[in-house]
This record gives C-alpha cells, sequence and structure tokens, in this order.
C-alpha cells in the first residue's frame, strides 16, 4: 500500500530507508512532489534545491547500498531558513539586497543535518533579514499559513514553520532572535525550539542579532525535533563560532522520562498579560494541568523584570542589526545601485534601495541608538536590564526545572491585519525574554483554539544547556494534546503529492 | 619662519604619538586562518572572514594576544586581566565589515612607560628641560604610555587617476584585501615628548624593543610600522594645552623628525601673528619638505562603539600573561648595561650594539668566536669597523679582532683586509699571512733595523736629543719603510724611544 510521506517521522523515515522499506531517493522524489504540489498556495520556499535534494538522496542510497551505516536523520527531507548558507543555493534572507547571493559556504548547523544523512529540499521564506512576526516583510512574497491560507504564518521562520505545517518537508531549520521559530511554531501548529545560545553554531547564518540569535528546528513532534537537535549539536563546540559552547546532549536518551515529581513554573502576572486570548489562556492552562496529572507540581514562580523585556530587546537587538548589516553596502556583493558619481553616493542609494522598510527602521533605530550621546542613556541600560532578567530567572529556576507559558499571545493573524510595528513587536511578548536571556525554549502544539479554530502553543522554557529536559517536559504535554505522536499535517494539504512510489 | 631652537625658546612643544605595529610575525591574520603576506597577489590571501561576507564569524588569534601582552610587559604597561573588543563604525570599503573591530575604553596593556635617553644636540632642543641633565649634556625623559591595544587592519587601496592618491576624481578605486585583518597594536603615548628628537629617538627606541620581542618586521617603509604626531605648542611656563594638529604619511624616523619640526615652526609663526590653529589632520610632504591640511575635523567622527557580540570578553590567567613574560628576550637597555659592564664599552657604543637585535646578534656569534680574551677589541671593532661593511661573517670578524688584539697588524690595514674579505670566506688571518702583511713585533729581528735606521738618520736623532720628540713619528716611519710594512710600528715607536732615551 502507498504511503504519504507526510505522514512519517523523520525516525520513520530514516528507519524505512536504513531497512530497505523504500529509498532516500523515492523520499526525496515525494518531498519534491509534494512541494509542487502544495508549494503553489504555501509559499513556504524561496528555492527548491531538486538537483541537491536527489543527489544527497542518492548519496544515501549510495551509501545504504556499500553498507555503510546511515545517520539519524537518512533520507529525511529537510528545509532550511534562507538567511542559512548552503553551497549550491542562494542566499537571499527575503532581501533585494541579496536577491543573486549565491552561498560562498555552507553554514554549519546546515552541514551538520546533511552530515546526519538529511536531504536538504530548498530555502524557505521569512521576514526581510529576520526583521518580523508575520513573514510579511519578505521582498519576494507573503508565505501562508497552511491552516488559513488568508493568515499569516507567523515570523520570521514563518517559511520553515509552513513548510513542515504544510506536509512538504519532515523537518526544518530556523532561527530566533526574539521568538522567531517559537511564534510561527505556534501559529503553524508544530514543534519549534530554540535552544540555549552557544549550543548550535551560528557560523553561516547571515546574523540579526549576533547575541540572541539562536538556530533550532521544527517538526511535527517533539521526537523529530529531537533527533535534530542531536544532529545539530553531534561534533561538539564549533571552533569557527566563539559564542559556541560544548553541549553534547542526547536528546533523545531523556524524551520519554517521567515528569512526576518535577516542578513546572507559572508565572500568573504573564497569564493575565495584556493581549493574551482567552483561547491561549485557557489551553496554556489545560497543558498545565496535564502536566499535573502525570505528576508534575505545579509552582508559581516571579519574573518581576519581565516587562521591561522587549524595551530592553529593541535597544540591543537594532544596534547589533544596525551593526551587522553594515557591510551590506553594494561594493564587493548584493544589490549595487548603478550610475552613481561617488562611492557616497553609491553606497547609501544601494542600501536605501536594496533595504526594505522594516530593515531600514531597525538599522536607522541602532544607527541612532549607538550614536553618541544617546549610547549612554538607551544601550548600557538594556544591558542593565539584560542581567535583572537574567537573575529573575535564576531565581525562578531554584524553584522550578522548567517554566510553562504561552508562545503567542494570540493565533494566527491576517495578512496585514498589525499594521502597526510596535503591535508586531508585542507579538513577541513571551519569547523574547528567553532570547535575552539566552536560554532554551521550545513550542509545543495544543490542538486548536476554542474560538478560532486554529493552532494554539504551549511554550516551555529551561535554564541553559537544560534544553534536553525541555523537551520531556514538551513530550510529556505531546503525550496528551496529540495521541498520534505527533502534531497532524494542516489537512488542506495532507495527502496533496508525496506518495512514496 | 623662525628656527627650532628659537621657537623652543619661547614655545613649548606638546608631541604625543600614536604608533601602529602590523604584527608581521605571525602566520595568520587576526580573527581567520589567512595567511599574512605583504607580497603576494592581490585579494589571494582571503576568506570569508576577512572579506566580511554574511554569515562568516570571527575566531581570536591567540598568538596575537601573546604577541601584543609581550609588548606591554616590555614598555612596563599593566596588563589588563578584563578586556573586550569592541565595533568601530565606518562606511568605507577598505573595511570589508564597514566597522574596525578593535579595543574599548580598557585595551590589553594600559599605563606604561619607556624612559629615553636624549644625547647631545638632541638634548640642545629642549631648552629648559623638566628633566635633570647629566654632564655630558644629555638627560633622561621618561615617556608614559596610555594604552596599547589590539585591532585588525584595513585593506589596501590604490586610487587610479584623478588627484594623486586620493579618491576624489579617481576613475577607479582598487582593494587588496590582502592587508584586511592583520593583527595590529595601536600604542598611544601621553604628550610627554618635548621635541622631534626626543619623537625620533620614542620611536626608534620603540622599533628596537619590539624587533628584539620579533613580534613585528617594524618597517616604516613598508608600512608594517606607522606613526602618527599629534602636537601642540604653548608658551614656556604655561600648564594649558593648545591645539593640536594630527600629522599623517610619516614614512621614516628623518620624515618623524623633518614633519614635526615644520609643524612647530607653522604653527608658533600662525601664534605669533595672532592667528588660529585648528584642529586638523595634516599630510607631510616629504619632497616639499611641509605639512598640508587634509582634513577639518570639526566634529569628533561618530564611530558608534560598542562590544562586539560575536566575541566574547577576554579574561587572561596568571598562567598566560606569565608564559609571555617569560618568552621576552634581553631587552636593549639591558643588553647595553651588561655591555658596559661585561666588555667596558662606553655607554654610547654599548647602546649601538645592543640597540639592533641583529647587531646584538652578530656581535655575540663573534665574540663566542673570539674568547673571552678578545671581547674588548671586537666590541672596539663592531662599533668602528663593521659598520662600514655589509657581508661579514662573526668568525671574520673574530679572527680579525684576534689580529688587532696580537698587534699582528694596524687599524688602517684593518680596514684593508676587511675590504677583501667582505662578502667572501676568507679568513682575515690568512689573507694577512698569503699578503705578507702580518707584523712583527720580535726586538730581535727588528733590533737591526732601528739600529740602522739611527745609524743613517742622524740629523733626526739629533733633533729629537735637543727636545723636538715629534720627529720620533718620522723615525718609526723610516723603519716601517725599511722593514716593508712587516714591522709592527708600536714595536718600533718603543724601541726606538728606549734607545734615545738610553
Amino acid at each position: 500500500m502507498a504511503t504519504n510521506f507526510d505522514r512519517l517521522s523523520a525516525a520513520q523515515i530514516a528507519a524505512g530507508v536504513a531497512n530497505g522499506d523504500f529509498t532516500a531517493t523515492e523520499v526525496a522524489r515525494a518531498a519534491l512532489d509534494a512541494v509542487d504540489a502544495r508549494d503553489g498556495e504555501v509559499k513556504a520556499f524561496l528555492q527548491v534545491s531538486a538537483d541537491l535534494a536527489l543527489e544527497a538522496a542518492e548519496a544515501t542510497d549510495r551509501a545504504r547500498a556499500a553498507g555503510e551505516k546511515l545517520g539519524p536523520l537518512a533520507g529525511v527531507p529537510v528545509a532550511f531558513k534562507d538567511n542559512m548558507h548552503l553551497v549550491g543555493t542562494r542566499t537571499t534572507c527575503a532581501s533585494k539586497m541579496l536577491a543573486n547571493y549565491e552561498s560562498t559556504f555552507t553554514a554549519i548547523c546546515v552541514q551538520r543535518m546533511l552530515d546526519a544523512g538529511a536531504t536538504p529540499v530548498g530555502k524557505t521564506n521569512m521576514d526581510e533579514f529576520a526583521f518580523g512576526s508575520s513573514t510579511e516583510s519578505s521582498a519576494f512574497h507573503p508565505t501562508a499559513n497552511p491552516w488559513d491560507t488568508e493568515r499569516v504564518p507567523g515570523g520570521s521562520s514563518g517559511g520553515s514553520a509552513a513548510a513542515v505545517a504544510a506536509g512538504e518537508v519532515t523537518v526544518s531549520l530556523g532561527s530566533d532572535t526574539g521568538g522567531s521559530i517559537r511564534q510561527p511554531a505556534s501559529l503553524c501548529g508544530v514543534v519549534g525550539m530554540k535552544p540555549t545560545y552557544g549550543a548550535v553554531s551560528r557560523y553561516g547564518v547571515v546574523a540579526f542579532g549576533s547575541s540572541l540569535d539562536q538556530v533550532g528546528p521544527f517538526g511535527r513532534s517533539v521526537e523529530d525535533v529531537a533527533l535534530a537537535m542531536n544532529a545539530l549539536v553531534a561534533g561538539g563546540r564549533d571552533p569557527w563560532d566563539s559564542t559556541s559552547q560544548p553541549c553534547e546532549a542526547d536528546f533523545l536518551a531523556h524524551l520519554n522520562d517521567p515528569v512526576e515529581g518535577r516542578r513546572v513554573g507559572v508565572v500568573p502576572a504573564l497569564m493575565e498579560a495584556a493581549g493574551l486570548t482567552d483561547e491561549v489562556r485557557d489551553a496554556v492552562a489545560a497543558a498545565g494541568r496535564a502536566l499535573q496529572d502525570q505528576g508534575a507540581e505545579l509552582v508559581e514562580v516571579d519574573l518581576p523584570n519581565i516587562a521591561s523585556a522587549i524595551a530592553a530587546y529593541y535597544v540591543i537587538a537594532p544596534c547589533e542589526a544596525f551593526s551587522n548589516l553594515a557591510r551590506f553596502d553594494g561594493v564587493r556583493y548584493g544589490y549595487q545601485e548603478q550610475g552613481c558619481a561617488t562611492l557616497a553616493e553609491q553606497t547609501s542609494l544601494s542600501r536605501a534601495h536594496g533595504f526594505g522598510e522594516e530593515a531600514k527602521r531597525r538599522q536607522m533605530l541602532g544607527a541612532y541608538l549607538l550614536s553618541s550621546g544617546t549610547y549612554d542613556k538607551y544601550y548600557y541600560p538594556a544591558q542593565q536590564v539584560r542581567t535583572l532578567i537574567t537573575a529573575d530567572y535564576a531565581r525562578a529556576y531554584e524553584k522550578c526545572d522548567v517554566i510553562l507559558m504561552p508562545a503567542a499571545p494570540r493565533t494566527a493573524f491576517k495578512f496585514g491585519e498589525m499594521s502597526d510595528p510596535t503591535q508586531m513587536y508585542a507579538s513577541d511578548l513571551f519569547t523574547i525574554s528567553n532570547n535575552i536571556v539566552g536560554n532554551g525554549g521550545v513550542s509545543v502544539p495544543l490542538g486548536l483554539g476554542a474560538q478560532s479554530g486554529l493552532p494554539v502553543s504551549a511554550q516551555l522554557q529551561g535554564p541553559a544547556f537544560a534544553d534536553a529536559s525541555l523537551l520531556t517536559f514538551a513530550r510529556a504535554i505531546e503525550r496528551s494534546f496529540s495521541p498520534g505522536g505527533g502534531a497532524p499535517v494542516a489537512p488542506a494539504f495532507a495527502g496533496k503529492g508525496g506518495e512514496l512510489a | 619662519m623662525k628656527k627650532l631652537a628659537e621657537v623652543l625658546r619661547d614655545w613649548e612643544a606638546v608631541i604625543g604619538l600614536e604608533v601602529h605595529t602590523e604584527l608581521t610575525a605571525l602566520e595568520t591574520k587576526m580573527f581567520c586562518n589567512c595567511r599574512l603576506s605583504h607580497d603576494d597577489e592581490p585579494n589571494t590571501n582571503v576568506c570569508p572572514v576577512c572579506l566580511g561576507m554574511p554569515g562568516a564569524l570571527p575566531v581570536p588569534n591567540e598568538k596575537a594576544i601573546e604577541s601584543i601582552v609581550m609588548a606591554g610587559l616590555a614598555t612596563n604597561c599593566e596588563i589588563q586581566r578584563h578586556s573586550m573588543f569592541y565595533r568601530k563604525h565606518y562606511f568605507y570599503p577598505d573595511m570589508a565589515k564597514n566597522f574596525q573591530t578593535t579595543q574599548g575604553p580598557v585595551a590589553f596593556c594600559m599605563h606604561g612607560r619607556l624612559d629615553l635617553e636624549v644625547s647631545g644636540a638632541g638634548a640642545a632642543e629642549r631648552p629648559d628641560a623638566t628633566v635633570e641633565k647629566n654632564e655630558d649634556g644629555s638627560y633622561v625623559a621618561p615617556i608614559r604610555i596610555l594604552r596599547i591595544h589590539m585591532e585588525e587592519d584595513a585593506a589596501k587601496m590604490v586610487h587610479v587617476g584623478g588627484e594623486e592618491g586620493r579618491i576624489t576624481a579617481a576613475t577607479e578605486s582598487l582593494i587588496d584585501y590582502n592587508r584586511c585583518g592583520t593583527p595590529l597594536i595601536e600604542l598611544v603615548t601621553e604628550p610627554d615628548l618635548r621635541t622631534p628628537e626626543e619623537a625620533r629617538l620614542f620611536m626608534e627606541k620603540l622599533r628596537q624593543t619590539f624587533l628584539t620581542l620579533g613580534i613585528s618586521d617594524c618597517s616604516l617603509e613598508n608600512g608594517s610600522m606607522r606613526c602618527d604626531g599629534n602636537i601642540s605648542l604653548r608658551r614656556r611656563g604655561s600648564t594649558e594645552f593648545g591645539t593640536k594638529t594630527e600629522m599623517k604619511n610619516i614614512n621614516s624616523f628623518k620624515s618623524l623628525h623633518d614633519a614635526l619640526e615644520y609643524e612647530i615652526c607653522r604653527q608658533a609663526e600662525v601664534l605669533e601673528e595672532g592667528g588660529i590653529v585648528y584642529q586638523e589632520t595634516r599630510h607631510w610632504e616629504p619632497s616639499r619638505r611641509r605639512t598640508v591640511v587634509m582634513r577639518v575635523k570639526e566634529t569628533a567622527d561618530d564611530y558608534r562603539l560598542f562590544p562586539d557580540p560575536d566575541l566574547a570578553p577576554f579574561d587572561l590567567t596568571d598562567e598566560f600573561v606569565e608564559r609571555c613574560r617569560a618568552r621576552i628576550p634581553e631587552l636593549p637597555d639591558a643588553k647595553r648595561d651588561r655591555y658596559m659592564a661585561d666588555f667596558g664599552l662606553k655607554r654610547a657604543d654599548a647602546a649601538q650594539l645592543a640597540g639592533d637585535p641583529a647587531v646584538a646578534a652578530f656581535f655575540e656569534q663573534a665574540l663566542s668566536a673570539a674568547g673571552e680574551k678578545g671581547a674588548e677589541t671586537v666590541a672596539k671593532v663592531m662599533v668602528n669597523l663593521v659598520p662600514s661593511y655589509d657581508a661579514l661573517t662573526p668568525a671574520q670578524v673574530a679572527s680579525l679582532s684576534g689580529l688587532l688584539a696580537e698587534d699582528a697588524i694596524t687599524f688602517a690595514q684593518a680596514r684593508e683586509v676587511l675590504d677583501a674579505v667582505n662578502g667572501t670566506s676568507e679568513d682575515p688571518a690568512a689573507y694577512v699571512d698569503a699578503h705578507g702583511m702580518r707584523q712583527s713585533t720580535d726586538e730581535g729581528a727588528l733590533g737591526a733595523i732601528v739600529d740602522e735606521v739611527l745609524a743613517r738618520c742622524t740629523d733626526q736623532v739629533q733633533q729629537y736629543r735637543d727636545g723636538n720628540k715629534k720627529v720620533l713619528g718620522f723615525l718609526v716611519g723610516q723603519c716601517m719603510k725599511a722593514a716593508k710594512g712587516s714591522g709592527n710600528p708600536k714595536a718600533f715607536n718603543k724601541m726606538l724611544a728606549e734607545r734615545l732615551e738610553a
């Protein structure tokens, strides 16, 4: 009987390829077929790398034929956010600035997925240079939420979340600077993990906020995310990234450990936050009860300074963005304004016309905040706030193992619905503090919202480098909310193309 | 314009230097593994990191940190255990990321000091020296060092067409990123220098120190050591600082001296005519021997400095600093003192030998070849003869010194011998023997000649006896002539005197 590859988990695909139930090439063809059938509507991809996918899959099949041991992601179709370099693809950051930029080397995180046997299906859409929470700021096209194509998938890793939710790939990678993995995962009803800062190499990922950026995986199940995490940390600390740390945890080993007797923190003030919808609050409360039912203890904890997180973030992140994006001047690569009389004119017009509105807004904000006289008033206090929030979390984790809270205040919104940038910034309310502190966090689907009928998620946050334990709790929630062992593919796309021959 | 000495009677010049030194002794760049080289084809030693490609990240070169710590220890700096890198932003294609990675308020090395010995004519340029003068007119000037920080060099740009060397009106600008990311240390002095001579001596001493450490080839000509001079004037007795100008394009010790001399005289003229010195950057034109305005700094540039989030702060351990300290060779001042004590050299001669590490190494090889007893002669030869030759070996110098020490040749002959053996592998002793130059001091063999000359030159003998001692020189000459150069003049001198006084 023919199976659609979108019904298989990453572990099932890897096992199937290893056992000879099907070949990696068959899976790659199925994924490419699904992309063909579904992406016209979802538009999760900026590029489909069919040749690379088939080459990698064929190499996997040859390795099996030669009797070699296959990687844990053998034949698993994977998509990469388009701010990650993969030789043979362009890396556009969804910007006109880099519309024709060919990757000159492969990012370490991408390479580690390939080393584990993954099949690279393509590069996914995003907010331009990861500035946004809806993927609407892509210079090329918007991406639809597979659960309701009139709505956004979230962002900035909206393409990666939508591709997994629509069943176009099994796993994808995103990057999370202020919630850019966890928020779109929530809006698309998939699992999305931002590991602890330093756990995954940033080398080869186009930087937005260097002290905040972290790469992480999307999957429809916690187990798939754990498999991807194993691949990302295999090989240990990356010597090419000075901020990388050794983190050789086995994310699968304790995945199904019971949570009995362990403590889950809840922050009452956050559950009353302005903008949080009833259905999200109720669903997260239900997730807390589900953990209680499995023997975990709910404890109240306080994060007194968390209200300042967004303000601190919108100082630190734009400063780093201004600096990181200064290199895009049209001299060596990227969009170059033609016919300029002077270098200064070329630099300024290349930047004026190569960057979109939000990218310019953030860089101008950063340039202002770093200017002399202003720096002391904003940047320095923002770093002090960072220290305070870090201390808040450290105190909270003396009383609990993880903290449970929403991932996003509401379900997916319609295109164009959030026109005020500050309103958009506020949608990162629950995710930003973890980037400020550097800790790990994961979004776990809780089914569909009672009012909206759209995906709702819980978020679990943990202390630094407790990411494996975070997934144990995520798996516990999944046991209660996704009896099938994972979130479903969005019904409008499930089974469209993608049959395994 | 007035002469410098005249200007300095009324005005005090306040000079500070900023010295950039490329760590050319390292194999790789500051934040990537690209090879360091001045000579390779343009843009061959480049990678995503030093080209500022998106997604690339810096990893600091630990050996560069060792080098700067050694530089700091050698200049009596406090080594900061905790410091970090900052980003300094400006839009210009010579810095691929459009920011330079450099250090912030805290540098690896802070608050050091280098003592200058200023002698003779140089000392005269500081008319009311606040320091104590030695008997010979020289004095010691302690120069404080504010900081030495670590940074990366920019790419080299060549502007083709248009005005010479300027981007304005150039038809093409070429960029060579081989230099981009080269580890660079910037040393900033306090404004403690008072004369162009002191500034020149400071640069020389700093260069000698860095050469001894082996961290750079310190070439002013090739730009691996670069110096900017900041200068202002104030009336003698005043403690306020005047407005300073910054001097660029200084690529030799002479340029440094001459540019500062010109600028001191220019500022004095402006001030004495009631004019205003503007805070500006000036370009030294060696061919026209003048400085011209490069740009006026009306406002301070806003570099938007902030800590580099890609590079974790440094916490240097005591072990690391001690490891660096252990690697520091004997520095020029200590070597000079040792030469004075061990070989009885004059301070200036000892300093001359100790200053240049290559010369000192040559000297010590010659010493060990000559053996302990010849040390003073070797030193004398090194100071007086060797500088005129370019291809002598330490063994040749040792051999020649031996001949001089045993009076087998004269100093004049020594030059003739060195002229002949320079650039060859010939032993000076063998050359002397082959050419019959070895002079005898054997009184038995020389006695007959002396007696013959005394018998022949009766007039001169009488003159001597009448008190004209100078005539002895003539008699020595006669002996030398009779011996056809094979007799030692000192020996003839002694024997003639003995016989005449008898």
